[in-house]
Parts: C-alpha cells; structure tokens; sequence
C-alpha cells in the first residue's frame, strides 16, 4: 500500500440543529501511519466523536474523503461499510454499549456471528480474548454483574474478536474512576504495542503518555497543540 | 449471518421478553383460534350436507336419458305412441339403441353400461295379511345389482326369474289393511327367504282394474344408501318389460325404440363430470349428483371465505398489537441496534432479526391459536352431535357422524397465516430498525 493507513482529506460533517448549521467539522485533513497510537483532544464539541464515527463508517460525511487502510469509505454502500466494519474495525465506546441479556462470553462472542463464524470456533475465541483481558472467569456473568472496568474489558474483547486492523475508541475511560481508567488505557497501549493501529478520543490527559501521535482539533478544525494550549487556557481563565 | 444463528438470536430476543411477547401473542391465540373454529364449523357444515347428499346416488353413476326429437314426449312418457322409423326430427333424436350403449361404452373410464326401466302401472305388494306399496318397480339389465354399486344386508344381490331384491324401506311400506284403530302397527315384516305377491294393475278401456299376480320370493334385502334404492324393488329388466307390455297392450322393441334410462358406471367419482360432458355432447341427457354437489361445495366455499374473514378480523386486531409491540421493542432496543452495525451487522440481518421476532410472536400465537381452536371445536362437535341427533330422532333423517371439523390443511395454514401476519404487522419498525443511522442509533438516549 501507499501513502498513509488512514488519510482523511477536506473532511466536513455539517449537521442541522433547528434553522442553524452546525459545523462539527469543517475541513479537516488527516494523515495517520498504521501502528500508531493517535490521541485526538478536543473539548466538547469541537468535533473529535464525529470524527471518530466518520472513520468508522458510521456516519456519513457531508464533504471530503476518508481513506482506511487503501479504501475509500464515504463511497461505499451501507452493506459494503457493514462488511468494512466487520472486516478492519473494532468499536470501544465511553458507555460500553454490552447487551445486557447476554453474558460476558456472548457478548464478545456477538460480531462473530454477523461474520458467519461457526458456533465452536465462537466460544473458544471469546474464551481466549476473555483470558487476555483477565476476566477468564467471568465469562458466565452479565454486565450488570461486572464493574464498569471489568464491563469495559469485555468490550475491548470485543472490539478484538474479528482481529481488527484499526481500534477506535470513543472516551474508554470517561465513565470509570481513576485505577480502572488507568487499566483500560494501559489495555490500549498494550494493543497499540501487539502491532495495531489505535485512534483514542478523549479529553483524558493522562492518555497523552501512551500517544505516538497527537490530534487536536478546536470547533472542527484541526489546530496545533500550542494553540489548543492556549485556547484551553484562555478559555479557563476566563471563567 | 447464518440461519441457525439468526434462529437462535431471535429465540433469545424473544426469551428474555417474556412477558411482553405472552401478552402481544394471546392477541393472536385468540384471532387464530376463532379463524379455526368458525373454518372447522363452515368444513363441519359441508361435510355434514355433502355427507347426508350422498343420498341423491352414488357419485360414480351418470344418469343417461334419451333425447327425444320435437314429437318426443317426456322422458318417461309410453315410448310405443312414438313412431319407431321418427321421420319428422330424424337429426334431433338421440335414442338409447344398443349401439348408442356401445358408443357409451367406449368412452374411456366406463366400467357398465347398464340399461334400467321403470314398471309403468301402480303395483302392491302382499305378504301374509299385509299389504305393501310399491314405490319403484325397477328392472335393470343386469344379473348381479352389485354392479350399480348395491350392497345386500341379507341375502344376495344377484337378480333371476321368481325373485326379488328388496330396498329396507321397502319393509316398512307394508301395512295391516284391517288394523283397527288405537291398535299398535305390525312391525316391519322380515322379508327375507319369504313369497311375497305382486299386484300390478292397470286399467281397460270401460276403466275397469285388471290385475296380474307375481309370486316372488325375496333372496335380498339391499343395506341403506339414502337413495331411490331403499324404497325400491328389483327384478330382472325381461320382468319388467313383459309387465310393461302387459300394461301398454304392445310389444316393446328396445333395439328400435332404445332404453328409456341407462345407468353408466365410472371407474372413478372425479370422473363423472367429464364423461357426463361426452355423453352430453353425444346427444343424450346426462345427470351426475356431482354437478348437484359441486354447486353445493362452491356454496361452501363461499361460507368458508366468510367464516374464516370474520376470524381474521381478530387476527388483524392482533397484528397491530404485534406492529406496536415491536416499535416499541426497536425504540427501546435502538442502543442495541446501533451497535450491531458497528460491530459488522449488515441492514439485512437487522432487518432478519427484527422481522424474525414479529412473525416469532405470530407463530407462538397461532400455535396457541391452533391447539385452543382445535380443542374447542372437538368440544363443540360433541355437544353438536348430540344436539343434531336428537334432532334427527325427532323429526326423522339419519343422525349426522360430524358438526364441526378441523382438517390438517386447516391447522397447517392456520400456523402458516399467523406467521406471515406477524411477520407483516413487524415490517414497518424491522424496516426502520434496518435502516437507522450507527451513529444515531448509538448515541439515542
């Protein structure tokens, strides 16, 4: 392949809000290298959870085009982005979003079937990931039994199952306290560490440790890290 | 995603919604269960008509009559007063010759052709000190009646000089001439292996009775067809031409002024229609108590599609509970939703899943449906018969064996149709399930 793993070019997602037009992002152009660790910052709003999700294939953008791993994917049909997402992507978000009538194992277990994997070759993956993420032996319990960094592992797991290319996750830690935060980032870097491509947006500072390569972005544009200093900074002094 | 899979998913989605899912479905148990019933009662009621129309003959005979030119007279008016060589409508004419039976009989699908006449004067009959009416003096061209599909209770069916066949209601025709009033009737005489008398009268020119006495001995009595055979008696067709003769004062010449009746026999009852067309086209008069049937079915029919439209009325109360259990489901279930797509689901398996469930509800309910349908109906058939009986003990008729009936096919398409309307009633929100947007879908509160 040439050029970048992920090259993201005049990107802009524009959303109506009423009679206004928000601009989300506008503009914006990207070059990620595969086996990176990206942290995108931004305080809310600024558009980095669009960008996440444009990249994903889960939303549409309404200009530019993004690039992944030599596809391009604001052409593809809804079934060719499916068929995308399965393949290359694994989705970790701030909420977990676990279905809570299934089990740890099944949980992990659950994007396999989409795929088409046979039922045994199912279980004895979810049983393997479960293990890598320390939860061997809750693999029978439901979310609803399991801490929130223990529900967040399963869905690191399952983010793992189709053995993704790229991992994208939406403020991992943003629901869990400190130690667990710190577990879960550590997970990430260890991802990052094991060969993959890892994009992680967050407002989380700690995450900066594990960052090879950093992305600021300041109402949908992106902007270097001096000048999101100062922006963060003037903005708490003035309140 | 593979079917089993998919089978599986959906079976847990429906799991772990119990409640909801029991209630959604009792909406269709219910719609189900009247379409099974009032089905089964509409079935009941042809069976039961078609059943007790069985009478009107047996269904693989065709009654064939001659057609007669425009100087014919009715058509069992004394054939002798028409003129044998029929000049005037030579073209219109079609008699029952020895040819045209011949011709019958090629058709394919005719077993016999049976030629068969009526004794034209008034008989009685006389055993001991009773005395019998005769409904129907038959002869037929045949040794052994087993041939028109007759079956004896007693004795034989087979026909030779001296002897008579008898219907059963025959037995009850006789009566005591002298009974006084207030005296209890004689019971039906047991005819069996015993001389009767037959009185055939017919009257002279000054209008004066003459009789003619037949002693016969009776070597069968036929079992109950509820037809013409039950009051009927049988005797060879020679028998009866000679009293024919005697009657009209006239010889009768069946090879030149042909056979006033033919019973042909098929092979098979689906048959009787098409050949009674050939024989029609032919040029004679064909009846088959098919054609009487099958207006009587397509009249059932007809109830049928009622009955079973007032059913479905229920039935659409309850696709719309299974269409507002399922939006319901999907706005709760849209975090769910969202997350299947991302992790690779495709519109199409959401769109499988989501439909799945609906017509998973439709099939729970019309199993119900079924099994709470079919027990009633047997319920009801009881009661029913036993209703029916008494009715037909009280007013006479023979008791009818079933009211209310649930076929197979009934319950196969009463399990099918609950499906397909649950499956149709969750559509609308699988469709929209299937096509949210992940992100939106994601981020719902």
């Amino acid at each position: 392949m040439t050029g970048p793993f992920i090259r993201i070019f005049g990107l802009a997602r524009h959303y109506q809000m009423g009679g206004t037009t928000v601009r989300a992002l506008d503009g914006v152009n990207v070059d990620i290298e595969s086996h990176t660790f990206t942290v995108v910052m931004g305080p809310s709003g600024s558009g980095k959870s669009s960008l996440l999700y444009l990249l994903g294939g889960l939303d549409r953008p309404t200009a530019g085009e993004i690039w992944v791993n030599g596809e391009r994917l604001d052409t593809m049909d809804e079934n060719q982005l499916a068929v995308f997402r399965r393949r290359a992507m694994g989705f970790i978000f701030q909420s977990f979003n676990l279905v809570q009538s299934m089990s740890a194992a099944e949980n992990v277990a659950f994007p396999m079937q989409f795929a088409g994997v046979p039922a045994m070759r199912r279980t004895e993956r979810s049983h393997d990931l479960l293990k890598q993420v320390g939860l061997a032996d809750r693999s029978h319990h439901k979310p609803s039994e399991l801490s929130g960094g223990q529900q967040q592992r399963v869905a690191i797991a399952r983010a793992l199952v189709n053995d993704p290319a790229l991992i994208l996750a939406d403020e991992p830690t943003g629901n869990l306290d400190t130690s667990s935060g710190a577990s879960i980032m550590q997970m990430l870097a260890d991802l990052h560490r094991a060969g993959r491509t890892v994009l992680v947006v967050t407002h989380d500072a700690r995450m900066m440790r594990f960052a090879t390569h950093k992305i600021f972005l300041l109402d949908g544009h992106v902007v270097s890290e001096a000048e999101y200093q100062s922006a963060t900074l003037d903005a708490m002094s003035d309140s | 995603m593979k079917p089993l899979d998919l089978f599986r998913l959906i079976i847990g989605n429906l799991n772990r919604r119990k409640a909801r899912v029991a209630l959604t479905a009792i909406g269709v148990v219910i719609g189900t269960a009247a379409v099974v019933i009032l089905v089964s009662l509409a079935i009941g009621l042809q069976k039961n008509a078609t059943e007790q129309l069985y009478g009107i003959g047996d269904l693989t005979q065709i009654q064939v009559m001659p057609t007669f030119g425009d100087g014919g007279g009715g058509f069992y008016g004394p054939i002798i007063s028409k003129p044998v060589d029929g000049s005037s409508s030579a073209q219109e004419e079609h008699l029952l010759t020895k040819s045209a039976l011949n011709e019958i009989r090629a058709i394919p699908g005719v077993l016999e052709v049976i030629p068969r006449d009526y004794f034209y004067g008034s008989a009685t009959m006389k055993y001991q000190r009773l005395d019998g009416w005769v409904n129907a003096l038959i002869g037929v061209e045949t040794t052994d009646l087993a041939n028109l599909g007759l079956e004896a209770s007693q004795g034989t069916t087979t026909l030779s000089n001296g002897s008579v066949v008898v219907g059963v209601m025959a037995l009850s025709s006789f009566y005591d001439p002298n009974l006084r009033p207030g005296e209890e009737p004689p019971p039906p005489p047991d005819l069996y292996n015993q001389q009767i008398q037959l009185d055939a009268v017919k009257w002279d020119n000054e209008g004066k009775e003459v009789h003619k006495m037949l002693s016969l001995r009776v070597t069968g009595i036929l079992t109950e067809t509820r037809g013409e055979s039950d009051y009927a008696i049988y005797l060879p067709l020679a028998q009866v031409k000679a009293l024919n003769e005697w009657v009209n004062g006239a010889r009768i010449d069946y090879n030149k002024s042909g056979y006033n009746q033919v019973i042909v026999k098929v092979a098979e009852a689906n048959q009787a229609l098409d050949i009674a067309d050939q024989i029609t086209q032919l040029g004679y008069q064909a009846i088959t108590p098919q054609e009487f049937l099958q207006g009587i079915n397509s009249f059932f029919v007809v109830l049928q599609i009622i009955f079973g439209g007032v059913g479905a009325i229920a039935l659409l109360v309850a696709a719309i509970g299974i269409a507002n259990t399922m939006a319901m489901s999907i706005l709760e279930r849209t975090r769910e939703i969202g997350l299947m797509k991302a992790v690779g689901a495709t519109n199409r398996d959401v769109l499988s899943i989501f439909l799945g469930e609906a017509a998973g509800i439709g099939f729970i309910g019309g199993v119900g449906g079924v099994a709470i349908g079919w027990l009633a109906a047997q319920g009801m058939n009881v009661l029913a018969i036993v209703y029916l009986a008494q009715q037909a003990s009280q007013q006479g008729g023979a008791p009818p064996s079933v009211a209310i009936y649930t076929p197979a096919w009934l319950i196969a398409f009463a399990l099918v149709f609950s499906t397909i309307i649950g499956m149709l009633s969750g559509l609308y929100p699988a469709l929209r399930a299937a096509t949210m947007i992940p992100v939106q879908a994601l981020k719902y509160e």
